[in-house]
């Protein structure tokens, strides 16, 4: 077994995760930590820890110059850049190639390819596959925005081209709204992926957002895994996601036509790593081709709960040319039906980022449960990074069944401190038209469970915790 | 012995504990009681026991709940409000601020500021955006008023509480 030298090129929980992989395949795996996060826990898992120097992201986990030095000083062969920050780069993925590094996703062609967004869909109509109507390329200016916007038609949406995972995203209603959105979202996608251009699309209808798990190897074999359904969002950003889709349910002619067509455009750009393939439906059934994300995604578990494989695994063997031992297609099946409810600090309620301090975290689950985090007592939420801090994911061989798991679940996660999403999640799983499996991504802006979140004081947490403070000063 | 909870927004419960009963090496009684408005609203017994190092919890002394461990339990949360716990004393002055002042609810980057000073705003008008947690939020004028004062720049960086602008009441 050669030993190779893994550099996991983020935080949270991911990078615990690309740990335990690691760790599977006898790699040494390289943790990174800065100065605003010390006592990270996804150091814990990691085998080694490199620093990297600077006050913000900007200066660390999104240097590429500091990111390429240290990867030479520590003789790595390969670096998993997890989701966010670098992962869907260019210039980053070129930069590693130069310097004879590994980088663990698609070749930088890929990425450059569904990076941009104008040009992902052009190459989707190539192929003939659907996408959603809009403007060819990139809008200059907001004339060109509005002149497009006549063309087809209010709603629209603003979109960034270098856009993912909800930002610079915004819905305009009318020329109004077009307008006043127009350089917030220049300047959200700006100062977050350091591209301001914006696309300009038709928004349509009571969408679903469903999502084919793709994964390539070196050799040209290209498997799916599948899709997952992900409607449930607030602000454009998924809270739930669910595998497979109850829109699609037992449509199997359906769930072939669409995992097919990812696979199609996969191959379209000779893809080489495990990437998502994200399509919008209509109530009509019809789909249409929205992006592909060349990266791992954060609900990449429920996937690996329904078919038994696991992505990170692969994702790491397939960069290294390591044959994924997948004899074919039809090998891969999926069982039952897993759910991922994202555990995010902020108010239950106006769904707002809510930074602070964990004063105790404990949990008491169903059998089954896995909860992928970066929680520990006394850890420190701060604004720099994603309120996200776990994916707790339940299973079963219904979709009753994995809900049930998940209210139960949920009832054993005790986070106290933080401000969590916890409370609106209960309500979510409580909603009829979610238990039915009949909602849209305007599930939250239309059904509200947010109003319905319970805010009453809770007499008898309260005593139990004085209860408990009381044993304690008594010596018990 | 008399705990108060008060929030942010100086919502205050108080909880009286008055009576407290050993009933062996691990395992103890406490009563204790809520007030509102000095009225007594309810009496709870709680038994507390003690296993592998864990605190657990019961009404009745037959259906016990675990608790999450806390070190320093200062602090509580109730679904989206912290409490601060204050064990035998009331503190005072607590949080100023009347509702014209536009404090930060959390650290973030001043991306723009739409208003100037002396400008006259309706309640909901959008005053500055603030990016936190990586996403621009618009802060909107809690009341009808005109901008008394604007004491931050763009793009500089606050700390939580900070007071970004004043509206005086129209």
């Amino acid at each position: 077994m050669i030993d190779k030298r893994i550099l996991i090129l983020n935080r949270g929980e991911i990078a615990s995760r690309i740990a335990k992989a690691c760790r599977e395949l006898n790699y040494t795996s390289v943790g990174v930590w800065t100065e605003s996060e010390p006592h990270a826990r996804h150091l814990e898992f990691c085998d080694e820890w490199v620093f990297l120097e600077g006050k913000n992201n900007q200066e660390t986990y999104l240097n590429i110059e500091q990111i390429i030095k240290i990867a030479k000083e520590n003789e790595i062969d390969g670096v998993h850049p997890g989701y966010g920050f670098l992962s869907e780069n260019t210039d980053f993925a070129k930069a590693l190639e130069e310097n004879n590094i590994t980088f663990i996703g698609p070749h930088s062609e890929a990425v450059r390819l569904m990076g941009d967004k104008a040009v992902s869909k052009t190459l989707a109509e190539k192929h003939n596959i659907p996408v959603v109507p809009g403007s060819i390329g990139a809008v200059k200016t907001i004339a060109d925005a509005k002149k497009v916007a006549v063309e087809i038609g209010y709603p629209i949406l603003l979109k960034a081209v270098a856009g993912g995972g909800g930002r610079g995203l915004r819905p305009c209603a009318d020329e109004k709204e077009l307008e006043n959105n127009f350089e917030a979202v220049g300047r959200e996608a700006m100062s977050s992926f350091g591209n301001g251009d914006l696309l300009v699309e038709k928004l349509i209808v009571n969408p679903r957002h469903i999502e084919v798990q793709i994964l390539a190897d070196k050799k040209g074999n290209t498997y799916h895994f599948f899709e997952r359904e992900c409607s449930v969002q607030r602000r454009h950003q998924k809270i739930i996601e669910e595998a497979p889709s109850p829109f699609i349910g037992s449509d199997e002619a359906l769930r072939k036509e669409l995992c097919d067509t990812a696979v199609i455009l996969s191959k379209a750009v000779e893809y080489d790593s495990a990437g998502t393939v994200e399509f919008i439906m209509g109530e009509d059934r019809k789909f249409y081709f929205l992006e592909m994300n060349t990266r791992i995604q954060v609900e990449h578990p429920i996937t690996e709960e329904i078919t038994g494989i696991d992505l990170i695994v692969c994702m790491i063997q397939s960069a290294f040319g390591i044959d994924l031992g997948i004899p074919s297609q039809n090998w891969i099946t999926k069982t039952g039906h897993a759910i991922e409810c994202r555990i995010c600090a902020e108010d239950p309620i106006t769904m707002l980022p809510a930074p602070g301090e964990v004063t105790g975290f404990e949990t008491n689950f169903p059998q089954g449960t896995r909860f992928d985090n970066c929680l520990y007592k006394s850890l420190e939420v701060t604004p720099d990074f994603d309120p996200m801090v776990g994916k707790l994911v339940t299973k079963g061989i219904t979709r009753s069944v994995a809900l049930r798991k998940m209210k139960a679940a949920l009832d054993g996660l005790f986070i106290e401190g933080l401000k969590t999403n916890v409370p609106l999640h209960k309500v979510i799983l409580e909603n009829p038209k979610f238990i039915e499996g009949n909602y849209s991504t305007k599930f939250i802006g239309e059904e509200k469970p947010q109003d319905e979140v319970k805010t009453d004081f809770d007499y008898e947490k309260v005593y139990s915790m004085l209860a408990t403070i009381e044993a304690r000063r008594m010596g018990f | 012995m008399r705990n108060y909870f008060i929030d942010d927004e100086k919502n205050e419960f108080v909880v009286d504990l008055h009576r407290t009963e050993v009933h062996s090496s691990n395992l103890v009684e406490f009563t204790f009681s809520s007030l509102e408005d000095d009225k007594l609203e309810r009496t709870q017994n709680i038994f507390v026991r003690k296993l592998a190092g864990q605190y657990f919890v019961s009404m009745d002394n037959k259906r016990w709940k675990k608790l999450a461990r806390q070190d320093a339990p200062n602090i509580m949360l109730n679904v989206n409000k912290v409490y601060q716990l204050f064990r035998g004393y009331k503190p005072s002055g607590l949080m100023g601020g009347n509702e014209g002042e536009l404090l930060t609810q959390m650290p973030g980057k001043v991306v723009k500021i739409i208003v100037e000073k002396g400008q006259e705003v309706k309640k909901g008008d959008n005053l500055l955006i603030l990016e936190a947690m990586k996403m621009e939020n618009e802060i909107k004028a809690p009341i009808d008023g005109t901008v008394k004062e604007i004491y931050v720049k763009e793009g500089q960086a606050l700390e939580n509480g900070f007071l970004m602008m004043e509206v005086e009441k129209a």
